[in-house]
């Protein structure tokens, strides 16, 4: 009941002394003709049984290669290096024959655009009912049942119809909860979100969301999601990771990081702070500059060139990862928010009337 | 239903108006007469030739205006009446001409799309599979000479090697053989057809499965552990059928003429041969019917690649 076989590899799920998954200095280079791009550079985390992980950052920042590296679904030509540990059990250096035995199975993913993410050509029983087939040998009919059930998971009206029905003949909305049903199929441990409301209508992102998190507690299911919106970190992750420039640049549970953050960056990212008990759909806020060269980033500091507060240090010396209040907080910042340098720095730029301070934003 | 109404409706459009272009330029840019009768036709001082002159003037409606003697032929044609040879003693009728040699060229066509279907597939999958490698690469070069070599080369060549040198296949097509037997006498021929047909599929789906592969959907079924062969199989390479079924068709064209060269080198009495002949004699019935039957051929085809797009996508059928 504990164990299974995947491949040759023993996953124990109730014994790990550990988190469920821990990432520890997880790089993802693409060799490309400029030169290597560090996309994902000495990402740590770790994530438990159940826990929900929001991953935020701006375009081009590394959110979706972090996430598809962790999982190990990367195209051909990117080098990973570092550890992930899944269920107590490397996995980045198993090769794709073995890690699929992991995917759909304990890991399975949903991605940004439920247009294009389901075969078009195919119907959509076929399509949830073929992980349940491959993973779990079902037999036709308990597949088809199992499939039915899992469409009412997902609240999916007229679930035996829709077997039969192509992804075309169902909207936006019915399409990603399809797509969810195919990730959930299988009862994953961790279930990764790529964005998964960004191309769907507002109305239709809460209920996805609502879902997700149902299903994350019904199945004790870690989920790792990668958003853009601030009101689905408020209100659906329990630890927030900030990535800026492939590196992850601050890390908390979300109410310390709402209620105390420290990166300049991290807060010019989240100008707009939704209310926790009334999650709004919040973009993150854009911010001045261009996110940094990933073939030559900068030296020092990453966010430094675009920083307001950025002293000499910042350009020269790489900040850390260091340990705030809560021992769960980490920020990589040399003068993080409130420090005196900080303070010191907010009040002279407020008094001259620079535009990145926000005049309101006072956290 | 409204649809395929049309469909037909323009289907018959399209064949009356190739026949008519076909009659006209027959009819206009040859003598009729003079091909009918040889020199006889311009013997018009002698009465017996004036005789034989107005005797063949009536039987093919000769006199009348270009438009009737198309609608006479017409008539005739559609009745299954493809009229007479002109030339030697106009024996056969056409129609027992075509009936005898169309099979052979229609069974040559079969073959060698088959064949070329059979080689294109597998060689496409294998090399969109890892696009860019060394066999890839290898295989680019392939294609574009199978592509590159004239089709009598080919034909000379394989003949040479493998019918001649290494007694592989027979030499001959024999008329009277089994039906057996005459398929692997033209298996060399089609073989001939078929290699420069599926290096162009090769080509076509090689790079649709590559697109295809990138697709969004193809990253989903990964995720979900569907295996590499399988995901080639049953989610990309039915996606990146398309051009690949369109060209399929319209290469039917171009094999025809190919035909015709294969025909003649491997000595396989098919339509292919009968048309060069014709041409060369300005036997219009003959030239006529080929080109109706060729005509018609793509009428079908283009219905049937309809059907299959429809069969695959079913986004077609609904729209
Ligand atoms: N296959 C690849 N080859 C080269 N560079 C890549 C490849 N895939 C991603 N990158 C680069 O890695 C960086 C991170 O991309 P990623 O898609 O992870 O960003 P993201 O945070 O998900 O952005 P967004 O919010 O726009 O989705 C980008 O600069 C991108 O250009
Ligand atoms: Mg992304």
């Amino acid at each position: 009941m504990t164990s299974r076989e995947t491949g040759s590899v023993q996953i124990s799920r109730a014994e790990a002394t550990e988190p469920l998954l821990v990432v520890d200095n997880l790089s993802t280079h693409f060799p490309t003709e400029r030169g290597v791009v560090r996309a994902v550079d000495g990402v740590s985390l770790s994530i438990k049984r159940g826990e929900s992980l929001g991953i935020v950052g701006e375009s081009g920042s590394g959110k979706t290669v972090l996430s598809r590296s962790i999982m190990g679904l990367l195209p051909a030509a990117a080098i990973r290096s570092g550890s992930v540990r899944f269920a107590g059990t490397e996995i980045l250096d198993l090769p794709a024959k073995r890690m699929r035995h992991l995917w759909g199975a304990e890991m399975a993913m949903v991605f940004q655009n439920p247009l294009n993410s389901l075969n078009p050509l195919m119907k959509i029983g076929k399509q949830i009912t073929e992980p349940l087939k491959l993973h779990l040998n079902m037999n036709r009919s308990h597949a088809k049942a199992t499939a039915v059930r899992l469409l009412k998971d997902v609240h999916i009206p007229e679930a035996e119809q829709r077997l039969n029905q192509y992804p075309h003949e169902l909207s936006g909305g019915m399409r990603q909860r399809v797509m969810i049903a195919i990730a959930l199929a299988c009862g994953p441990t961790v279930l990764f979100a790529d964005e998964p409301t960004t191309a769907l209508d507002v109305t239709v992102q809460s209920q996805i969301l609502d879902v997700i998190n149902e299903q994350r507690t019904d199945r004790n299911m870690s989920v790792i999601l990668v958003t853009h919106d601030l009101g689905v970190v408020a209100g659906h992750t329990d630890h927030v990771a900030v990535m800026y420039g492939g590196k992850l640049v601050e890390r908390a549970p979300t109410r310390t990081l709402f209620a105390n953050m420290k990166m300049p960056y991290t807060k010019s990212l989240m100008r707009s702070i939704p209310k926790l008990d009334n999650p709004s759909h919040t973009r993150l806020a854009t911010i001045p500059g261009r996110p940094p060269d990933l073939v030559n980033p900068p030296d020092g500091c990453r966010f430094a060139p675009r920083c307001a507060y950025a002293q000499d240090r910042c350009h020269d010396e790489e900040p850390p990862l260091a340990v705030a209040d809560d021992p769960d907080h980490y920020y990589a910042c040399w003068y993080p928010v409130g420090s005196p340098e900080f303070e010191a720095r907010d009040a002279e730029l407020r008094a001259a009337g620079d535009p990145r301070v926000d005049a309101g934003a006072t956290i | 239903m409204r649809y395929w109404l049309t469909r037909l409706g323009t289907s018959v459009l399209l064949l009356l108006t190739v026949s008519a272009l076909a009659f006209g330029a027959m009819n206009i840019l040859g003598d009729p007469l003079f091909n009918i009768l040889g020199p006889v036709a311009l013997d018009v001082d002698n009465p017996e030739s004036v005789e034989l002159i107005q005797a063949a003037e009536e039987q093919y409606n000769l006199d009348d205006p270009l438009p009737i003697r198309w609608a006479l032929w017409l008539g005739d044609f559609v009745t299954g009446d493809f009229g007479v040879q002109f030339s030697e003693d106009g024996e056969p009728p056409v129609r027992d001409l075509i009936s005898e040699r169309l099979p052979r060229t229609l069974q040559l066509l079969v073959m060698a799309q088959v064949l070329a279907a059979l080689i294109a597939i597998p060689w496409a999958l294998w090399t969109a599979s890892r696009p860019n490698s060394k066999v890839d690469r290898a295989s680019t070069i392939t294609s574009f000479l199978f592509i590159a070599i004239p089709s009598f080369a080919l034909a000379v060549m394989l003949k040479w090697a493998l019918s001649i040198k290494l007694s592989i296949f027979p030499l001959a097509y024999v008329t009277n053989d089994t039906f057996w037997e005459r398929s692997f006498q033209m298996l060399l021929p089609a073989i001939t057809l078929a290699l420069p047909a599926a290096a162009i599929y090769q080509r076509l789906l090689r790079t649709d499965l590559i697109t295809t592969l990138q697709e969004d959907f193809i990253l989903t079924a990964r995720s979900k552990g569907v295996s590499r062969r399988s995901v080639l199989f049953k989610h990309a390479l039915r996606s990146s059928l398309f051009s690949f079924v369109t060209i399929f068709a319209i290469n039917t064209g171009a094999l025809i003429g190919g035909a015709l060269v294969v025909e003649q080198i491997f000595l396989i009495p098919g339509l292919g041969r009968a048309i060069v002949e014709a041409i060369l004699r300005e036997d219009f019935p003959v030239v006529l019917a080929i080109v109706m039957i060729i005509a018609f051929a793509f009428v079908i085809l283009n219905l049937i690649v309809d059907l299959i797009y429809s069969l695959i996508d079913p986004r077609v059928r609904s729209s």
